[in-house]
């Protein structure tokens, strides 16, 4: 039981961090293309910022991973 | 590295001008700037010429028009002097003789391209209404006028039904019971209407319709003369005709562009050449018998540029090394070994170095591939990526610089690929280990006890990688003067050696007298980042040093990236061992097929992602102006 709650909550780490970096990247990343569409030399600081939210997700990961670990 | 460029002036008898410049102009060394501007030798610029602006003018009209043209016969460009060689004069009249007539077509490809587009929106709401009222449809525009009804259909772009029945109550308060109307659903968010009202009504009607702004389908000229199903019938015949008379356009377009289109191309490249020459002439000076040119050369190729020099002005030149003004930015020109280039390309894409910095290319070249390898960590997914990687050099390099980049880049990250596959044990995911006992040299990721020493080594190598961005951004601050700067490296990086001491103690890696300097080095750390801000220093001095192990801890995502790697190549196999095994070896494919697809993107981008945002933002200074000597435009 108590394995089971550890897992899900590494899970839930996981998953709602990926959802608020998805949220963050879909905005980012529909100003981005614009952006590009413009001015194809801005693509590099576009990738730099659609990457910036995964840290959230990385942090997810990274509790997780603690959580699993003490599985 | 960064090319360290001087800055030049070449001194020349003025008859040699033209000769000198078709010099320049060939090496491709030199960054021609204003001569006029120069502030310690006044000169004036070279005397004007009616001939010469005449001829810039001329060129420059012919340019665009050839540019235009070629851009419309999108034919492959071939080399300089792949064409005839055909003089402008003789371009000139040919592009005057054929203009009106590739007018004509392109106008004609545009109309039917319009009408191909835009038939289905009138066609479909009719097709759907008439049979609603087969009475109706049948009638032509005179016997409608002879009856004195006018129909005008209309789409409603709604989803709500309701809307057709409001639409009806205002055409009754309008015109009482005097008109008709059917409508039917064409698609999901759009109703076709079609109202028949007294000729006499008409008009009010189209004034309510025009006040609420809906959408009205007016037929095209052409059919309105016709019975609405005589007009659905030629509309469908147009629409089956439209493809082959607009195929039929596009290759009388291409007949006239094809033949052409090589030697214009020679033609566009050999004038642009000439405007280039004619143009460099503004940006010299001049005194009465002498013609002075300024510019950017890399230190590197100064002897060679002073013999050419010499060469073209039978040693009637001078060429004086000028020392530059403090505010003048020289361009910038990355020369990297042969091995390191292609990373060049990722490293312009973030920014340009500015002058006289740090050109991380090197470090790029090597941190990249291995995060790019560490992420992947299969040898038969490295080695098929290796495979892919050579064909795309081989196949499509002398097309795309691009590619011909990105595939040595892929090359190297491809090759760590393979090393860390045999470090982690993995072909095919698991598939190795069963199959063939492929043994694990270092740890097998997807065990249980794997998570722990990855998620150390991502940190190990994060906190290398960050280090080493701060070292390099503490040399260049104190390289540069500039202190405050300097005060916050330096208390990232202690800050940062405290925390990595405190989480050694912690961990029970280090002994416990460490605690006390790890604990120090975080406080002194923390001033030295709060001390440059002053007040507000007293925030974002912490915030700093926190943002600093986020960027530590972002590395995470080479174990996460990784590992999501691994399992989805274990799932592959597990799936593959289900079912009969034809099926098992197709389903394991199209799986280990997706990850593959997956191992190309996904780890690239995250490495790139590490160095921009993490190792960079430690030392990295953008914003440089790239070297364009005179002569690139028109090679390029």
């Amino acid at each position: 039981m108590q394995h089971g709650l550890m897992a899900l909550g590494a899970g839930i780490a996981v998953g709602l961090a990926a959802l608020g970096t998805g949220f963050a990247q879909a905005k980012i990343g529909a100003a981005g293309m614009a952006a590009i569409a413009e001015k194809p030399e801005l693509t590099g600081r576009a990738i730099l910022m659609v990457a910036i939210p995964e840290t959230l997700v990385i942090l997810g990961f990274a509790v997780a991973a603690m959580i699993l670990v003490l599985l | 590295m960064l090319e360290t460029m001087t800055r030049v002036r070449i001194v020349g008898r003025a008859p040699r001008l033209g000769e000198v410049l078709q010099r320049l102009y060939r090496i491709r060394l030199l960054q021609l700037e204003s001569a006029v501007e120069e502030p310690e030798t006044p000169l004036t610029p070279v005397p004007g010429d009616a001939g010469r602006d005449e001829r810039a003018g001329e060129l420059r009209l012919l340019l665009a028009r050839l540019d235009g043209l070629l851009e419309l016969a999108d034919s492959g460009r071939p080399g300089v002097g792949d064409g005839p060689d055909v003089p402008a004069g003789q371009v000139t009249a040919e592009l005057d003789r054929i203009a009106p007539e590739i007018e004509l077509l392109v106008a004609r490809i545009d109309d039917l391209q319009d009408e191909l587009a835009v038939m289905p929106r009138y066609l479909e709401p009719l097709r759907q209404l008439l049979p609603l009222v087969p009475d109706l449809a049948a009638l032509d525009e005179q016997e409608l006028r002879a009856l004195r009804l006018d129909t005008v259909a209309l789409v409603l772009d709604t989803e709500d039904d309701r809307l057709v029945e409001t639409l009806r109550g205002a055409l009754h308060e309008l015109v009482g019971d005097r008109f008709e109307l059917v409508a039917t659903r064409v698609d999901a968010d759009a109703v076709g209407c079609l109202i028949v009202v007294a000729h006499s009504d008409a008009h009010t009607v189209r004034e309510l319709l025009g006040r609420e702004q809906v959408r009205h389908l007016p037929l095209p000229q052409r059919y309105a003369r016709l019975s609405f199903h005589g007009a659905v019938a030629a509309m469908e015949a147009r629409l089956r005709d439209l493809p082959d008379e607009l195929e039929g356009a596009k290759a009388d377009l291409r007949e006239i562009l094809e033949p052409r289109s090589r030697g214009w191309r020679s033609a566009s490249i050999r004038l642009a050449a000439e405007l280039e020459q004619l143009e460099a002439v503004d940006r010299l000076g001049a005194t009465a018998r002498t013609f002075v040119a300024v510019g950017w050369t890399p230190s590197s190729q100064l002897p060679l540029l002073r013999r050419e020099l010499e060469l073209a002005a039978n040693a009637e030149i001078a060429l004086d090394v000028v020392e530059p003004a403090p505010d003048a930015a020289p361009p910038v020109l990355m020369r990297n070994r042969t091995p390191v280039r292609p990373f060049e390309f990722l490293v312009r894409l973030l920014d340009l170095p500015r002058a006289g910095s740090l050109d991380p290319t090197m470090l790029m070249a090597l941190f990249l591939p291995l995060m790019v390898g560490v992420m992947i960590g299969d040898i038969v997914y490295g080695a098929l990526l290796l495979g892919l990687a050579l064909f795309a050099r081989r196949r499509f390099a002398a097309r795309s610089p691009v590619i011909r980049d990105l595939s040595r880049v892929f090359v190297a990250g491809s090759l760590w690929a393979i090393a860390f596959g045999f470090l982690f044990g993995e072909a095919l995911g698991d598939l190795g280990k069963h199959a063939v006992g492929l043994p694990a040299l270092w740890f097998y990721r997807g065990g249980r006890d794997a998570v722990e020493p990855l998620l150390l080594f991502s940190l190990a190598l994060g906190a290398v990688h960050v280090v080493l961005g701060l070292v390099l951004g503490i040399w260049r601050s104190a390289l540069e003067r500039r202190g405050g700067e300097l005060l916050e490296r330096s208390g990232s990086l202690l800050a940062l050696s405290g925390v990595f001491g405190l989480a050694g103690v912690a961990a029970d890696r280090l002994p416990g007298g460490a605690l006390a300097p790890a604990a120090a080095a975080v406080v002194v750390g923390v001033v030295l980042l709060v001390v440059p801000g002053g007040a507000l220093g007293l925030m974002m001095g912490p915030l700093g040093l926190i943002g600093t192990l986020g960027n530590v801890l972002s590395y995470l995502r080479l174990a996460a990236v990784g590992l999501a790697s691994a399992y989805l190549a274990v799932v592959a196999n597990k799936l593959g061992s289900l079912g009969p095994i034809w099926m098992g070896v197709l389903v394991a494919a199209l799986f280990h097929a997706l990850n593959l697809a997956l191992a190309a993107f996904s780890p690239m981008i995250q490495a790139l992602r590490l160095h921009y945002v993490e190792f960079f933002s430690k030392f990295y200074e953008g914003g440089g102006e790239p070297f364009r000597p005179f002569g690139e435009r028109s090679a390029a």
